[in-house]
């Protein structure tokens, strides 16, 4: 029979918000080097002739890339805690060396791509490469830092009940993963649909006409990450953010309202399941409602 | 015995997971930049990260109970609930950020609602966002995605005699490699059930009948070593 304290429901409150912490900066690290699916347009663009001073990153996609963050610095943090280091020494330091792998493969991503694009005339700009790679590194620092703290808190904090079988390396493979994939369905549309196409009309799907065809030159000059970031942290990042943390804040919430409800253990987890599809269904009416008023507002395409 | 039952699982698994990753809706790399209908992401790392959000549902359930239907539907119902919060996630950005109405590409009225979808679509695309019936057939897809991948995983620990860690990250793998065929058969764009692809079916899950068979056997060969 599992009681709920106070504790238990602090540290899922917690993991929430580092999990909102996380999920921001995940997409705001996919933002200040240009990751995922909206770095195929700034590879294309030097195809088509626009040359371009972008930090055309590209490592693998966001989820495989994530996963191979967070799994080495849950890994090391791991370590250095089985041999007794404090929790808070040991995951910035596995952050730290998670930035460093990071930094190594934005290296050789950067280079290869756009070495590869010398017969379109798309010099390396070597102001652009060192100049970013610490932006890079510390807003994925952050969001590793964050999940590693998660993967930390399921596997040795949290009371019984809501405490992971699974040991921290594979956790941080897991959310990894898992933030990776969030961070590329939701905040790259804001990168990609809008900022990156900031010159096309608003309110339209960017066409197949548009693809390649970036914005450059811009609000200060050429266009670069920085410009990308400082946008995208105003909408994209934010509700990457609130995506993570609510899917993480929503199963602990109704493991717990099970745990509460239910006499036996089979009891409690049915009634988790039952609250699970309620929270899902009560998603797809918002949904509906959700386009009912963007058709309602925005109207029937106009123009050709 | 046991090693039917671990067959039966892991096969039976993979099946579950096929059919999910074909329910989907995955836009891909257009999806992005809003020329094509669904999630913005490629369709194995959309249905890894929400089959891996159940399996971390699952495995803590398997603790505290060893009923099949109970360890399955969790992993389920948490693969459903990231799927469909990723998804709003997705559409609050196309409807907010963005000022676009989702709407779908292959289909001129939506099956389920019933609303026009062709005036309100930006020509030269494939529709944008995740419309009604995208919606729908993605929470159906991660349902049957994440019970695919906790049936892998139950039928590891408890007939094969995995320790949890091990049988999280072989689940994992046999989960990618039934995600990647299907991928393969579904060529890098799908909008969901209504979508034509959807027909192709078939092709994958004999596909990912005869690779989890494989997996099968790679699984019994270790339990039968003794574990790693």
């Amino acid at each position: 029979m599992i009681t709920i304290t106070i504790a238990i429901v602090a540290w899922a409150l917690v993991v929430a918000f580092l999990a909102f912490i996380a999920g921001t900066f995940e997409d705001l690290e996919s933002d200040v080097g240009s990751q995922s699916n909206p770095n195929s347009q700034v590879q294309l663009a030097a195809q088509v002739g626009y040359v371009n001073r972008f930090f055309n990153k590209a490592i693998s996609g966001e989820p495989p890339a994530y996963g191979v963050y967070c799994a080495v610095s849950a890994g090391i943090a791991w370590l250095l805690l089985s041999n007794g280091l404090a929790a808070i020494l040991a995951i910035p330091i596995g952050a730290g060396i998670a930035a460093i792998v990071h930094m190594t493969l934005a290296s050789t991503a950067h280079l290869g791509r756009v070495s590869a694009q010398k017969r379109f005339e798309q010099p390396i700009y070597m102001d652009v490469f060192i100049r970013q790679l610490l932006p890079i590194a510390t807003h994925g620092f952050i969001a590793v830092l964050s999940i590693t703290t998660i993967c930390y808190i399921q596997a040795s904090v949290m009371p019984e009940g809501l405490q992971s079988v699974f040991p921290m390396p594979l956790l941080g493979l897991i959310w990894g993963i898992t933030i990776g994939s969030i961070g590329s369905s939701v905040g790259d549309v804001h990168y990609g649909t809008e900022r990156e196409f900031q010159d096309r009309p608003f309110g339209e799907g960017k066409r197949v006409t548009y693809h390649g065809k970036i914005t450059r030159y811009a609000e200060c000059g050429i266009r670069n990450q920085n410009d990308i970031v400082y946008f995208c942290a105003k909408h994209g990042g934010p509700v990457t953010g609130l995506v993570f943390g609510s899917i993480l804040l929503f199963e602990n919430w109704r493991s717990l309202l099970g745990f509460m409800i239910g006499m036996t253990p089979e009891a409690q987890v049915g009634w988790s399941i039952g609250i699970g599809v309620g929270i899902v269904i009560v998603l797809i009416v918002i949904n509906y409602l959700l386009v009912g008023f963007a058709r309602k507002k925005y109207g029937e395409f106009v123009g050709e | 015995m046991d090693l039917i039952i671990l067959f039966i699982c892991i096969v039976a698994g993979g099946i579950l997971t096929s059919l999910g990753v074909h329910m989907m809706p995955v836009g891909g790399a257009p999806a992005a930049m809003g020329t094509a209908t669904g999630i913005a992401t490629g369709v194995t790392m959309i249905s890894t990260g929400a089959a891996m959000t159940g399996l971390f549902t699952a495995s803590t359930v398997e603790t505290m109970t060893s009923n099949i239907w109970l360890v399955v539907l969790s992993g389920a119902v948490g693969s459903m609930l990231m799927m469909a919060f990723t998804m709003l996630g997705g559409n609050i950005i196309y409807t907010l950020a963005a000022g676009i109405v989702p709407v779908s590409g292959r289909v001129d009225v939506d099956p389920i609602t019933k609303r026009p979808f062709l005036p309100f679509k930006t020509p030269q695309t494939d529709g944008h966002g995740t419309p009604d019936v995208s919606y729908i057939s993605g929470v159906i897809g991660a349902f049957l995605g994440g019970s695919g991948g906790a049936l892998i995983y139950y039928g590891l620990v408890n007939y094969a005699d995995f320790s949890a860690p091990l049988a999280g990250i072989s689940a994992m793998g046999i989960f990618l490699t039934n995600a990647v065929l299907s991928a393969y058969n579904i060529g890098g764009t799908i909008e969901g059930f209504h979508d034509p692809k959807f027909k192709l079916l078939p092709r994958a899950l004999k596909a990912c009948f005869i690779g989890s068979l494989i997996c099968a056997v790679f699984a019994s060969l270790i339990s039968y070593a003794g574990g790693l």
